[in-house]
Formats: structure tokens, C-alpha cells, sequence
């Protein structure tokens, strides 16, 4: 019964996880005047106890690892993730860098990316919107962890990453198994 | 009969007067705002979480400062004695102070100590409102208010004051110190989390009821200056917390303290003089 | 009858366990405490109009010799301690006594006058402080003092009882002054009992300020002797002349050293390192209560100027020193300052003389004494079971022992809310204020002081309660500590009574009936819920740190007040005090 006012007051937590920046402003602008994201009830609070929509931006670096893990666990379910920017999807322009993880899905399960450098305002509560007819159907248990990557081959001595991505649609035929 | 009715949709009347301030607010900054019913959206939304709490004895404090504030508002509406309603209120608040220190979070710690730091700045205005209305009804009941004609012409220093501690109770800017929501995310009610924010949630909703209600005091019976006070005092309120930045807390305790506490002094003086 | 009972008994009773062996003077104890509650508790029901007493004279010849013996020993003590204030103030309370006797011609009515405000006192005396003589049994047990000496703490208290007994009934200035300054002796001896130095260093600062007030009281008497040709309160306060009030403000003065308003307030915050039952009885609930026992006596004799003055300095007292307990630490200085700054609160009530002030100042004096008594009696636990004495050292007491906890909120929340007795005193304080501001803008004054004041003590109490409330779930039930059966007893016992006060002042329709239940069951309900719901199913998630995972480290907030601030407040109070003097001269 209450399944259906999950959509219509979505609470964001915004997190910058070693971002530029570049997504986190455009973030903000849609909660200004011009782009209005309060007009579907969102509420930028900074408390993971108190939202639903995980607003991630940013490659995931070394130091911000860990405070995004306990971040999303500290959320309470139901709950979505939104990867903002393509540094978020994938690195981005900084993939394969020494610095960075090559975006969130390392770490938790997304559930919307949006691309763009940086993501445009309008692309951003798409993104929302969509995660939002996510998290009606989620249910209030724990998401089950699943293993996004295969394990690092290593050539050469190098580890090598380009292969270890899932393909499309890989991990939820998985999933319905 | 009716009075009953009033103080059980007391919780109501309040998440509808959030929810119309929410698109005030909106409008004001020239955007559209959510729609009116968001904070029931928003409660049926909390209750639909899974629960996590730190410590029952945070989780039950903060239900037990909703159930208080109800009390207060409920007292208000029966009538009772101004005075008395004034530190009931401070049990409430008191409620909600016990349980932000009843968990190991430093800014749930840093909201309670400025909530109580808070409450130098208002007490005594609230004090000193009562024992305004008690000099010129002669008891501090307010159902004497309510059947005597307006004084607002007399305690026009003392409305200033009032205002003063409007902003302050609904946590608006530049008096929001204490639950400074970029600042110490939320202070008291950082720890709460789905079923039991909801409790601490309404209870804003119930501090508004409380608040216009004590307003529409200085209207005494005439219904009409009292809805052109509501209205007005709602405009101003949300005027001044869009254009002014937050105040820190001892400059709000010296606003307070040097100037709204001075004008109902003077207020009461004149009543006493005049 | 019931009068003399409850004077001679306890000087029997500590006769009678200075040479008993422990469980026989712990089995005497707890019987005398209850006998003397019951005699006061019987006293209070069954004697409605005061009674009049007259002492043969003998007993006043024993009274001279034992007044001198005890100034020549307090010479002694400035002399051996080499205090030059201690000696010197002996010295000219000697000079002084010996003027007074010399002084002839006295008309004197009846020595002991007990009316309404002594039968409340022997309840306060003999309840109160018997329920913290029995405590004191346990809590001498850990302390290294020998058999005798143990011995010894009981009788002096119940000797203490005896005199205070005595006091609260007494009409004669000249007896009063004796018993005044055997409450001096009991709190010299009971300070330095631990015989350290800085406890005997803070005894004999007691001692010397204390006797600030036997000089006043001595100059009131003789005073009252040549002006009023009368050694008794009631003639004098009969026969009070407007114009000549010297004799008041003298003893007005006396009353001020020993509630310890400020300036005087140095002595009662260096007694808190005795023994915490000493801090207790002496020093909270029984002895400094004389001060506004002494004001309420007195007030029907304050004429309009003096009544205010009093009031006005009595709830600046209140406001002063509720901002300088902000910035201690120290558990038992924060306790005794919200103690100066309540009694200097009840002392303006008294002053106020209607009716209605007169009323909350009584109930303030007795629920005053139930809650501080309470409080002290947690502290002394702290300190002997958990060792701890600052409150900035108290980490997760919730864990060791949710019990003590409780009572300290408990008596936190009997000092500040409804439906308690200290916060209807309070009501009706404030009610007198603003029914008085039509009058002079002097209450005016005195209602910003006090609302000001009681929202200062409000935030001391509970910003306190920053370290002991929390509750560290990592810790779990693992930490548990028992506390001993005498403790929870006595704790349980002045709780009860404050329960009891709650019905009482039901019963006496001070307030409605809602106004008065809807707090309780609010306050009572939660610590049964906490019991009740443990909400096992609820999952449990540690506070928010933004991410991080290093410790949280709490403390208790200070508010410091700038030495000029408190140099203000000094000469304030000085000049307040001076003006009291001066304007009665005028």
C-alpha cells in the first residue's frame, strides 16, 4: 500500500566520490530555481539514514572507497543507486589511472547510470525519474551482493582490466538463474 | 466536543500548513515547489522504510517528544494556563534533547547542546508573554485571552519580540543554528532514520500548529485580525528566511538577549506605566 | 512533648553509636532514623496551632557556659590553625557576647515558638536527613577512617540533627545564636574529617565565613537588646518600628553567609571535597536551608523597601550564580552552585510576603531538599563505586548502571519539570513576580532575573547530561555493575517521596488535575517503555560519522564566563548588600 509514495518523496544523498566537480554542480543546478527537482518532493539531505537515492558522482579514489561502501550501507532499504557522470559509469576520461577504481559498480550495485562530462542537468532528473520506477519495485530486503566483475587476468606481470567487465545483460541473466 | 476534534487533527492541520509553506517558499524563489500533500508523501514514505535505530532509548525518546509536543498543542487548544504551556513546551523539547545525547554521534550531540543553548534565547520571551497577558487579563488563563478584545495596540513591542521567537522555534534563518542542516546535518535528528524521523518529523509539523496558535493569542477574539496575523506573520516568516544567512549561536543569544528580551522589558513597563 | 522528643533523642542516639560495634550501630541507626521520622511525621498531623515553650533558667546558664566554651574553641582553632580571620572573628564574637550579657532590662517571651514553617522543617530535618544517615552507613564503610572514627561521622550527624531540631523551634535570639554556631562546629568538624589539607583548609575557610554570620546575628542581638529591650523573634517582630530595621538586616546578613549567596558563596564550594553524605545534609539539603527558614521567620517584619531589595538580591543571586555553574566541571561545584542559586531564589520568595510566595517558597524548601538529596546521594555513588568525580570523565555510565542513571535524571528532571515540586514552586514564584509588577518596576527585575536564572539551571542540568546518557551499544550488557542494597534503598526511598510530593500537590489543587498528570505519566511512562520495548526486531546501525570509522570522543560543553563578568558579579553583590544597609539607614 505504501509501495506507491516511494516514488513521490525521493530523499537524495549527494556523494562526491572523487569527482571534479563538473557533475556535482550540475547536480545542484537542478535543485535551483531553473531545473526544480523539489517539484517530485526531492529533498537534498545529507544523511544516509534519511534517504533514498544514492547521487553518486565521481571515479571511485583510493581514499573514498571505503566512506562510499559505508555511505551505502548506512542507507536503509529500499534504495537506489544513480551513478552521475560518466567518470561514475565507467572513469570516464581518467580510466585505467593509477588513482582511480574505474567507477562505483566496483563497490555497489547501480541501478541508473547517466552518462556525460558532466551530466546535463535534464539528463540528471531523467536519471532520477528512472530510478525512481526503480525503487518501486524494490522490496525492503537487503540487496544480495553479486560479483559484477570476473576476476583481473594479468599479462605480462600487468594487471589488466579491459576484460573483466561484464557485458551487457550478463549479470541479470545471472541474476534470474 | 469540537476542541477534541481540533487536537486530534492537530498533526494534520500542521502537515498541511508545512506542506502549503513548502510551495510558498517555492514560489518565492521563482520555482514551481512540491505538491501541496509532499509531507504526507513524505510520512507514508518513512513508514515504509526498514527501521534502523542506534538505541531504543533514542528511538522511544523521540516518539515520547512528539507525544509531549501533541500535549502541549493539545493544551493550548483546551485553553489551559499560558504559563504552565510555556515549560510544558520545555519538556518536549527537553525530550528531544535526551534523546540526541543518548547516542555517540557528534552531531547529534552538537544539535542538542544548541538546542539548549537555543532556549536561553526564548524562555524568557515566552515567560515574559505570558505574564504580558496575565497583567492585562489579570490571569494567566488563555481562555480569558481568547473571550477579551485584542491588545495587540498594547503589546506591539512585545509582537516584535514574538517574531523573533516565531523564526526561532520553526527553525528558520538566520535563528536555524540549531538544526543547521548543511552544517551539523540536522543536529538532533541526524540519528533517526525511517519509522522513528517520521515521529520527529511531525513533531515540526505540531511545533508550527503551536506556534501560530500562541500568535493568533494577540488577536484575542476578533477571528479576522487573527487570520490577517496568520497570514501576514506566515509571508514575513518565509521572506526573511529566504533572504538572510544563518546567524551563529552566541551572536543569536545576543540578538535575542539584547534585543528582543529588551523590547518585551520595555513592553511590560509600559503596560505596568503607561 | 513531641518538641523535646526529637531535641534530646538524637543527642541520645549518638551517644548511643559512638561505642557500638558496626552491625549493632547500623541496626540502632536505621531505628532511630525511622523513630525520628515517625515523631516528626506525627508532630506534623496531629499538632494543628503552634505551640509555646519556656526553658528553666538553668538550662540558659548551661547554654552561656556552653556558647562561651564554643567561641573560646573556635579562638583556639584560629590560633593553633594560625588563621588570623578565624581568630580575630572569634575574638570579636567574644567582645560582642560579653556585651550582650551585660545589657540588662530584656523583656524575653517563650524560648521555643513551633509553628507551621518548624513542623515542615522537621520533616526536611528528620527525613531527609535521616534517609542520608542511613546512606552515610554504607559510605563510611570504603572510607580509611578507624571503628571509633567511623563511629564518631554517625553520632556528630545525628548530634547535627538534634541541633537543627532544636533551631527550627527556637524564639530566642541568644539560643539561636548558640545553635547557629554549633551548625558551624558540625561543619568545621565534618568538612576536615578526612583530615587532608586541603579538606582542613577548606574547613577552616567554612569556619571563618560562617562566623561572618555569628558576628551579624550577635550584632542583631544586642541591637534588639538596646533598641527593642527584646531577645525574642516574635516581640521583635511585633514591636517592629519601620524606621529603626538594623536588627532584620543583621540577620539578614547571617541568613545570607549561610545560604551562601554571593559574596559568601566560596565556603560552601570548598565543602563539597567532604564526604559526600556531609555534602549532602549539610551543605544542600538540611543545614542551608536555615537561610530561608531564617527569611521566612523574618519577613513579615521587612517593610516595603526592604522586602524588595532583598527580593531583587536574592534573584540576582539566582541568575549570577546559575551562569557561573555553566563553566565548572567539577560534579559536586555544579550541584552547589544550582543549590546557592535555588536558595537564594527561595530567600527572595520569603521576602515577597504575600501569601502565595510565602507558599512557594515553602514547597520549594521541601522538594528542594528531596531532589538535591537525591542527586548528592548519586555522586557519592559515582565516586565510591565508579570513582569518578568530574563529569567530563563519566564515558557510558548507561552501560555500567542504567539504575543511577535514572535517578540522576530523575532528580535533574524533579529540579526543572512538571509535575515536580521544585518546578510548582517555581509556577508560583513566577505568578507572584508578575502579580507584583503593577506595583514597582523592581519585579519587574526580579522576574528577568529568575526567568533567566531557571533557564540557565535548565540547560546546567542537562547539558550534564551529555556523558551519562549515552548508551554505547558496542558495549553491550557485559559492563553491568551492581550497586550496593543501601544505596538503591535510600535512592528508591527519596524518589518514592518525590512521587509522594507529586500527589501531595495534587491533593492540595495547586494545579488541575490534567496539568499535573499529563507530565507524569509522560515522564513516568518512558523509563517503562524502555524497560518494555527493546525493539529486538528493529536492526541496529551505528551513528553517522560521515563514513568515517575513527572513535567519537564527547565532552561536556563549557560556558566560560569572562573574569570581568565575574568581577561584576562580586561587586554587584556587594554593592546590593551594602545598599540593604545603607537604605535602611535612610
Amino acid at each position: 500500500m505504501f509501495r506507491k509514495f516511494r516514488k513521490k518523496s525521493p530523499w537524495i544523498l549527494h556523494y562526491n566520490a572523487g569527482s571534479c566537480n563538473g557533475c556535482d554542480i550540475e547536480i545542484l543546478a537542478c535543485l535551483s530555481p531553473k531545473y526544480d527537482l523539489e517539484r517530485f518532493g526531492v529533498i537534498n539531505t545529507g544523511n544516509p539514514k534519511q534517504s533514498d537515492i544514492f547521487l553518486v558522482t565521481g571515479p571511485v579514489t583510493f581514499r573514498s572507497r571505503e566512506r562510499l561502501v559505508e555511505l551505502y550501507t548506512q542507507m536503509p532499504e529500499p534504495k537506489v543507486v544513480v551513478a552521475v557522470g560518466s567518470c561514475t559509469c565507467t572513469g570516464g576520461v581518467f580510466r585505467d589511472m593509477y588513482n582511480v577504481e574505474d567507477g562505483i559498480d566496483r563497490y555497489i550495485p547501480v541501478d541508473v547510470y547517466v552518462p556525460g562530462c558532466a551530466a546535463s542537468p535534464e539528463l540528471i532528473i531523467d536519471g532520477v525519474v528512472k530510478a525512481l520506477e526503480v525503487l518501486e519495485k524494490k522490496t525492503k530486503a537487503m540487496e544480495k551482493p553479486r560479483k559484477l566483475f570476473s576476476e583481473a587476468t594479468t599479462k605480462e606481470g600487468i594487471v589488466d582490466r579491459r576484460e573483466c567487465a561484464q557485458k551487457v545483460g550478463e549479470a541479470d541473466a545471472k541474476d534470474t538463474e | 466536543m469540537i476542541e477534541i476534534l481540533l487536537i486530534l487533527l492537530a498533526p494534520v492541520a500542521g502537515g498541511l500548513l508545512y506542506g502549503f509553506e513548502r510551495v510558498v517558499r517555492a514560489r518565492m524563489q521563482n520555482r514551481q515547489g512540491p505538491p501541496l500533500l509532499q509531507p504526507f508523501y513524505d510520512m507514508m514514505k518513512l513508514i515504509d522504510k526498514q527501521t534502523l535505530i542506534v538505541n531504543p532509548t533514542h528511538a522511544l525518546l523521540g516518539v515520547m517528544h512528539f507525544v509531549a509536543l501533541w500535549a502541549v498543542v493539545a493544551f493550548t487548544i483546551m485553553g489551559g494556563n499560558l504559563l504552565y504551556i510555556v515549560f510544558l513546551h520545555l519538556l518536549a523539547s527537553l525530550f528531544l534533547v535526551l534523546a540526541a545525547f543518548s547516542v555517540k554521534s557528534i552531531f547529534s550531540h552538537l544539535g542538542a547542546n544548541r538546542e539548549l543553548l537555543s532556549m536561553i534565547a526564548y524562555e524568557p520571551i515566552l515567560v515574559m508573554f505570558a505574564v504580558a497577558f496575565y497583567m492585562l487579563n489579570g490571569s494567566f488563563s488563555i481562555d480569558a485571552v481568547r473571550a477579551n478584545p485584542s491588545a495587540l495596540g498594547s503589546l506591539l513591542f512585545l509582537f516584535l519580540a514574538f517574531l523573533f521567537v516565531v523564526q526561532l522555534k520553526l527553525k528558520k534563518s538566520p535563528f536555524d543554528a540549531a538544526k543547521a542542516h548543511q552544517e551539523i546535518v540536522g543536529g538532533a535528528e541526524v540519528e533517526f532514520s525511517g519509522l522513528f524521523f517520521e515521529f520527529v518529523y511531525m513533531a515540526l509539523w505540531l511545533e508550527y500548529v503551536f506556534v501560530y496558535l500562541l500568535l493568533m493569542l494577540f488577536a484575542g477574539d476578533n477571528i479576522l485580525l487573527g487570520g490577517i496575523l496568520f497570514c501576514v506573520v506566515f509571508l514575513l516568516v518565509n521572506l526573511v528566511d529566504n533572504a538572510t544567512a544563518r546567524v551563529r549561536m552566541e551572536h543569536l543569544i545576543k540578538i535575542f538577549l539584547g534585543i528582543a528580551v529588551s523590547l518585551a522589558a520595555l513592553n511590560l513597563l509600559g503596560l505596568a506605566y503607561v | 512533648m513531641l518538641t523535646q522528643i526529637l531535641i534530646l533523642s538524637p543527642l541520645l542516639f549518638a551517644l548511643a553509636v559512638l561505642f557500638a560495634g558496626v552491625r549493632l550501630r547500623n541496626i540502632l541507626t536505621v531505628v532511630f532514623v525511622v523513630f525520628l521520622a515517625g515523631v516528626s511525621l506525627v508532630h506534623l498531623l496531629f499538632i494543628n496551632e503552634p505551640l509555646r515553650y519556656d526553658l528553666p533558667h538553668e538550662l540558659h546558664t548551661l547554654f552561656f557556659f556552653f556558647d562561651a566554651l564554643l567561641l573560646l574553641f573556635f579562638l583556639y582553632v584560629g590560633i593553633a590553625k594560625k588563621d588570623p580571620l578565624v581568630a580575630s572573628l572569634a575574638a570579636s564574637q567574644i567582645v560582642l557576647y560579653a556585651a550582650v550579657k551585660f545589657v540588662n532590662g530584656a523583656v524575653g517571651s517563650s524560648d521555643l515558638l513551633i509553628d507551621n514553617t518548624s513542623l515542615m522543617m522537621y520533616l526536611i530535618v528528620n527525613i531527609v536527613g535521616g534517609i542520608i544517615v542511613i546512606y552515610s552507613l554504607k559510605y563510611i564503610e570504603s572510607e580509611e577512617f578507624s571503628r571509633l572514627k567511623k563511629n564518631g561521622f554517625i553520632a556528630v550527624l545525628f548530634f547535627f540533627l538534634g541541633v537543627m531540631n532544636f533551631l527550627v523551634g527556637t524564639n530566642n535570639i541568644e539560643i539561636f545564636f548558640l545553635l547557629f554556631e554549633l551548625t558551624t562546629l558540625c561543619s568545621y568538624i565534618l568538612i576536615g574529617y578526612r583530615k587532608d589539607t586541603i579538606s582542613t583548609q577548606n574547613a577552616l575557610r567554612a569556619l571563618w565565613m560562617n562566623q561572618i554570620g555569628g558576628v551579624a546575628i550577635l550584632a542583631a542581638l544586642l541591637l534588639a537588646l538596646v533598641s527593642y529591650k527584646t531577645l525574642s523573634f516574635d516581640l521583635l517582630i511585633a514591636n517592629i518600628d519601620t524606621a529603626y530595621l538594623f536588627p532584620i538586616v543583621f540577620l539578614l546578613l547571617a541568613a545570607f553567609v549561610k545560604g551562601a549567596a554571593i559574596p559568601f558563596e566560596k565556603w560552601l564550594l570548598g565543602a563539597m571535597v567532604a564526604p559526600t553524605p556531609v555534602s549532602a545534609i549539610l551543605h544542600s539539603a538540611t543545614m542551608v536551608k536555615i537561610a530561608p527558614f531564617l527569611v521566612l521567620k523574618l519577613s513579615p517584619a521587612m517593610s516595603g523597601f526592604l522586602s524588595e531589595a532583598v527580593m531583587l538580591f536574592g534573584t540576582f543571586v539566582f541568575f549570577a550564580a546559575s551562569l557561573l555553574a555553566l563553566s565548572k566541571n567539577y560534579f559536586k561545584e555544579i550541584l552547589g552552585l544550582s543549590t546557592i542559586a535555588l536558595l537564594s531564589f527561595m530567600m527572595a520568595l520569603a521576602a515577597i510576603g504575600t501569601q502565595e510566595a510565602i507558599l512557594a517558597a515553602s514547597i520549594l524548601m521541601v522538594f528542594h531538599a528531596l531532589s538535591k538529596a537525591l542527586l548528592f546521594l548519586q555522586l557519592g555513588i559515582l565516586e565510591k563505586e565508579f570513582h569518578l568525580k568530574y563529569v567530563n570523565d563519566i564515558e557510558s555510565l548507561m552501560s555500567y548502571s542504567p539504575l543511577v542513571v535514572f535517578f540522576i535524571v530523575f532528580g535533574f528532571a524533579s529540579l526543572t519539570l512538571p509535575p515536580f515540586g521544585v518546578f510548582i514552586g517555581k509556577f508560583m514564584a513566577f505568578e507572584s513576580f508578575a502579580a507584583g509588577i503593577q506595583e514597582s518596576p523592581v519585579f519587574l527585575a526580579a522576574l528577568l532575573f529568575s526567568a533567566l536564572g531557571s533557564v540557565f539551571l535548565t540547560i546546567l542540568y542537562f547539558k550534564v547530561l551529555t556523558k551519562v546518557f549515552v548508551r554505547d551499544m558496542s558495549l553491550g550488557d557485559s559492563k553491568r555493575k551492581e550497586i550496593a542494597c543501601t544505596y538503591k534503598i535510600t535512592s528508591w526511598a527519596l524518589s518514592v517521596l518525590l512521587g509522594v510530593g507529586i500527589v501531595w500537590s495534587l491533593a492540595q489543587r495547586l494545579f488541575g488535575m490534567w496539568e499535573i498528570l499529563i507530565p507524569a505519566l509522560l515522564i513516568g511512562v518512558v523509563p517503562l517503555l524502555l524497560y518494555v520495548f527493546v525493539l529486538q526486531n528493529a536492526q541496529r546501525v551505528k551513528e553517522y560519522n560521515c563514513g568515517e570509522k575513527e572513535e567519537v570522543v564527547l565532552n561536556m560543553y563549557y560556558l566560560h564566563t569572562p573574569s570581568a563578568v565575574q568581577k561584576t558579579i562580586l561587586i554587584l553583590s556587594l554593592v546590593f548588600l551594602g545598599s540593604l544597609f545603607v537604605g535602611v539607614a535612610l
